[in-house]
């Protein structure tokens, strides 16, 4: 017969099995920020392009169109649709600083991007250290066309992009 | 007798208490586990930032690889350009339709002066942030954006950024034909 002492015996009674933690007031917490976390989410959050108009007029503006006005000679991306005087054509024209033009014209409905884009690595490797580039737009250019212009425009490493309208001239 | 027969009735109508069961707790253990999980997950998404400029579910945005982000701490004016109205600000002020900001004089001198108000309210030491957010509908023609753009460089907007939809292939789609 085991012997206990009676502070022993009195320690082996009081032994209950152990608590579980109270989680109520963390699950309160949790459930109070939860919906506060997902009024503030962003799941669909849109990307974007930006343009410089700073005063100096160095970088961007919406411009005339008439081309290397400035201290330095611009390429410019002639952006044309199909209803412009005659003499043009729906497309894109490149203007080089040596007033050389290449056309790239549309391919049935849709303007030949992947030949722009050609076009853009080409003028790199010709001006690596050009980051300018002016986007002429004519009043009928769908916004997408012109937004992909300059998407390609930066993307080959002319990150400043001069927004420029034709010169509109009228003739009576 | 009587004192049996009333001992029997004693008996008969004693009821025998079940011993009850103590019920459990409802463990929250488990669901806490998924709560914790969904926590991590909003405040890796959350974003903190005084404006936001989410998708709007009733435009076709233009699509470009290129994603660059606004400012630090921006001074943020929202221009919407769907295909049938324009609305200006976070309060989304309507300015009509886009052909009455290019045929409409007074509604080009509305947005003039909308766009001077949004400048000259916000601090002098912040005008360098003021941002001017295009969103437009990708079919718009630029005749309206150009109008925009002109209006907002006029009132001295320093940043201008137009609003898309970030995807790396749209380009693949494109076949080269020769330059002429």
């Amino acid at each position: 017969m085991a012997i206990y002492r009676p502070s022993e015996a009195r320690q082996q009674k009081g032994q209950t099995a152990p608590e579980e933690p109270n989680l109520v007031p963390i699950m309160n917490l949790f459930v109070t920020i939860i919906p506060f976390l997902m009024l503030m989410i962003v799941l669909s959050q849109v990307a974007m392009i930006a343009m410089n108009f700073e005063s100096s007029g160095e970088t961007g503006g919406a411009g005339d169109g008439t081309g290397g006005g400035g201290s330095e000679e611009l390429i410019e991306i002639r952006l044309y649709a199909s209803e412009h005087a005659t003499g043009l054509f729906p497309g894109f024209e490149i203007r080089d600083v040596d007033r050389s033009v290449t056309k790239i014209p549309k391919v049935g409905d849709v303007y030949d991007f992947a030949s722009l884009q050609q076009m853009l690595v080409q003028l790199k490797d010709k001006y690596p250290n050009k980051s300018e580039i002016a986007v002429v737009v004519y009043p009928d250019v769908m916004y997408d066309t012109l937004i992909r212009t300059i998407d390609l425009s930066k993307q080959n490493g002319f990150v400043t992009v001069k927004y420029m309208n034709p010169k509109q001239m009228y003739y009576y | 007798m009587s004192s049996q027969n009333s001992t029997n009735k004693k008996k008969g109508t004693r009821r025998v208490r079940r011993k009850t069961e103590e019920t459990r707790g409802l463990s929250i253990t488990s669901l806490l586990d998924v709560l914790t999980i969904i926590l991590v997950f909003l405040i890796k998404n959350v974003s903190m930032e005084a404006v936001k400029i989410s998708e709007l579910p009733d435009m076709h945005y233009p699509t470009t690889i290129t994603d660059e982000k606004l400012l630090d701490n921006p001074e943020v004016v929202p221009v919407k350009l769907y295909q049938d109205r324009v609305l200006f600000g976070i309060d989304n002020l309507s300015m009509g339709t886009p052909d009455d900001i290019i045929s409409d004089a007074n509604k080009r001198d509305a947005m003039r002066q909308y766009f001077e108000r949004e400048m000259a309210n916000i601090p002098a030491d912040k005008k360098d942030k003021a941002c001017l957010v295009v969103q437009a509908d990708a079919f718009l023609r630029c005749i309206y954006l150009t109008e925009i753009i002109r209006v907002a460089t006029y009132a001295n907007f320093p940043n201008i950024y137009f609003a898309t939809i970030e995807d790396p292939d749209w380009l693949s789609d494109f076949r080269p034909a020769s330059p002429q």
